[in-house]
């Protein structure tokens, strides 16, 4: 089972390798880069959030390790591809980029609670820090503002990931908070 | 590739029952088979215009006619720039007539095709850079805009010159969309008249020889290479000559981050990404922007001692 997870979380990484390589479709490559692992990493993170949601009818907790570090890896992507395609390694540019655009510092903050997640997650240090792990929501939220203002204006597909990403905070909202 | 002669140019005639002649299967006898094996192994399409070719003397590449008609930023679609093509089919360029209004002597209305006949046509090989950020280099096929303002008998009140896209529910999905359109139509494109009057900013009809496809804005769009792509209004159904700027379409939109000038400039950041280097479509490596898109030596003089930074 995990290894078929494991299998299925690299997928999107594969489909994105033959686009770019073997039929290289992509027209404007950086920009698909970005799009695709950016996708990619908010969707697995949504649904690390949604498993401890339907725990009780659905038990997945097991597996929720394993896709938040696939959403670590696609976010890593995500940022290798702003540092060695984009910035082709200008650190000047990522820096002053980084605290200039509020769309960018809004990504690099979320990136580094990821990292700090990633890291505590080993068992050794997630009975010590499993109370930060908390930060995942401001990750989400941090992430959906960064997805909305990379764009010139939402499309029909953008506004459906953003009703799902509703439908989630709401349920969300009403397990942790009783009306 | 071999240079094309006008002798190459398949005539009108025979291009428009070509779907016949492919049904035939007597292709090669419409043109030399040399020539058709060369466009169906460079991809490219039958040329269908009579153009004067440009001589390219800055030695710019061009992006190829599959980018240049696969990735187009045209909102009465979709906002999908891979998904316009295939659902640009519901535009008819055919018959199309523009109307010319405002500010002029008499207001005209003139079909695109008496257009093409009037004007003789050149090759215009130009870069074309996009706000978001990627950039391709275009053979348009068209003519001065100049040729057509001196035509039209502009009063000399008239400071400005504005467009419409054209506004047909029947051909736009986008438009039908009301209050869930992605933007305010008809889209709204305007230039001062001295720089709609500069020997760059053409009328276009056409691209690699070929009258324009439906997603590049077909049958007539405008094309200013010194400025952003969103200035290149597609589709145009009307032209007016007025003493006020025009208030286009993304500047209507979004004013913080779009003006009326958008000249690329790559000092002046769009608030949200830097504008400093651009994507060339097909390229995996960035390349520095440069100052009007590279046109500052034909250019500059419009923004003499004009901040551009305020008048982004």
């Amino acid at each position: 089972m995990r290894v078929g997870l494991f299998i299925f979380l690299l997928l999107p990484l594969g489909y994105l390798s033959a686009e770019l390589f073997y039929f290289q479709s992509a027209i404007d490559p950086i920009k698909y880069i970005y799009t695709f692992t950016g996708v990619a990493g908010m969707v697995l993170l949504f649904v690390t959030t949604t498993i401890s949601l339907i725990k009780r009818k659905i038990n997945l907790v097991p597996y929720r390790r394993q896709i938040g570090l696939f959403a670590f890896f696609y976010a890593f992507l995500h940022l290798s591809n702003f540092i060695v395609l984009d910035a082709q390694f200008d650190m000047n540019f990522v820096i002053k980029e980084s605290l200039d655009k509020p769309f960018i510092y809004l990504g690099m903050s979320a990136f580094f609670i990821l990292l700090f997640m990633a890291v505590t997650s080993v068992p050794k240090w997630y009975a010590q820090y499993y109370s930060y792990h908390k930060a995942i929501y401001v990750v989400l939220l941090l992430v959906t503002i960064h997805f909305i203002m990379a764009q010139k204006s939402l499309s029909q597909a953008q506004y459906g990931y953003l009703f799902v990403i509703a439908i989630i905070a709401f349920f969300k909202l009403k397990q942790r908070v009783k009306f | 590739m071999k240079s094309l002669t006008s002798n190459d140019i398949t005539p009108k005639e025979l291009f428009d029952n070509r779907r016949k002649f492919l049904k035939l299967g007597v292709a090669s006898l419409v043109a030399n088979s040399a020539l058709v094996d060369l466009l169906a192994k460079e991809n490219l399409p039958m040329s269908n215009l009579n153009y004067v070719k440009d001589t390219n003397p800055n030695n710019l590449t061009l992006n190829s006619f599959e980018q240049i008609t696969s990735y187009n930023n045209f909102y009465e679609f979709t906002t999908s720039k891979e998904g316009v093509k295939g659902l640009a089919h519901t535009l008819k360029p055919k018959p199309w007539s523009i109307v010319v209004d405002g500010l002029v002597e008499k207001p005209f209305e003139m079909d695109v095709e008496e257009l093409i006949k009037k004007y003789p046509l050149q090759e215009r090989i130009y870069r074309f850079r996009c706000v978001e950020g990627w950039s391709m280099v275009v053979p348009w096929i068209g003519f001065e805009l100049n040729q057509f303002i001196r035509d039209a008998k502009v009063l000399s009140k008239a400071k400005y010159i504005r467009f419409e896209t054209r506004y047909d529910e029947t051909m736009f999905p986008d438009q039908t969309r009301g209050i869930f359109a992605t933007i305010d139509y008809p889209y709204v494109e305007g230039l001062r008249l001295d720089e709609a009057m500069n020997p760059l900013t053409l009328l276009c009809v056409g691209l690699y020889g070929k009258t324009l496809e439906n997603q590049n804005g077909a049958p007539l769009r405008l094309v200013v290479p010194w400025k952003y792509g969103f200035k290149s209004i597609k589709s145009i159904a009307k032209i007016s000559f007025t003493d006020v700027e025009p208030l286009n379409s993304w500047q209507k939109e979004n004013p913080k981050e779009y003006g009326f000038y958008a000249n690329v400039n790559p000092k002046v950041d769009h608030p949200r990404w830097s504008q400093k280097k651009e994507r060339v479509l097909g390229k995996f490596l960035k390349q520095d922007t440069l100052l009007f898109n590279g046109y500052e030596k034909e250019v500059g003089y419009l923004y003499k001692d004009m901040d551009l930074t305020r008048y982004f």
